[in-house]
């Protein structure tokens, strides 16, 4: 599994627990990384992952739909699940300013070994550490 | 450089720069089944 997250673009180290059943992937400096991508590998290394927890650093937009979404790099956004800690970002939409937040991005849902990769994964805020 | 270079060129960084500097810092996964 090291080996398999390893190998995705933009990852710069994994460490793997197998005491608690958790990996922690560090990407690159440059954070072009793919979530989706990390997932695949797990799979494709033969494990289930149960859930996906990332800390990112963005800028909060609107789209055209009205849906809130953290901006994580010039093409990669993640829609946001409305929640209360979601709600106290809504007025950053659209402006300079960058948040770092931890928030859930995928747990499996029950019964489910594997993800649909056509469903787009959202992110769950959990945690809103810095606005700047 | 001109000052009308260096302008455009702190221009050009403010407009860039907060994008660049975000990014996915870490991520964490719980998984099963691994041995």
């Amino acid at each position: 599994m090291k080996q398999h997250l390893g190998r995705q673009s933009g990852v710069q180290n994994v460490e793997v627990s197998l005491l608690d059943g958790k990996a922690q992937v560090t990407p690159k400096d440059d954070g072009q990384i793919d979530p989706v991508q990390l997932l695949k590998a797990t799979y494709d290394s033969g494990v289930t992952a149960a859930e996906m927890d990332m800390t990112a650093r963005g800028k909060i937009v609107k789209d055209s739909s009205g849906s809130f979404a953290l901006q994580v790099e010039p093409n990669r956004s993640f829609a946001l699940t409305p929640n209360e800690l979601s709600k106290g970002l809504e007025a950053l939409a659209d402006t300079e300013t960058m948040v770092t937040v931890r928030g859930q991005l995928y747990k499996k849902a029950a019964g489910k070994k594997k993800a649909d990769p056509s469903v787009p994964l959202k992110l769950l805020i959990l945690e809103v550490s810095k606005k700047e | 450089m001109s000052s009308k270079k260096m302008a455009l060129l702190a221009l050009l960084v403010s407009i860039v720069s907060p994008i660049s500097q975000a990014q996915i810092k870490h991520i964490e996964m719980r998984v099963e089944g691994m041995t």
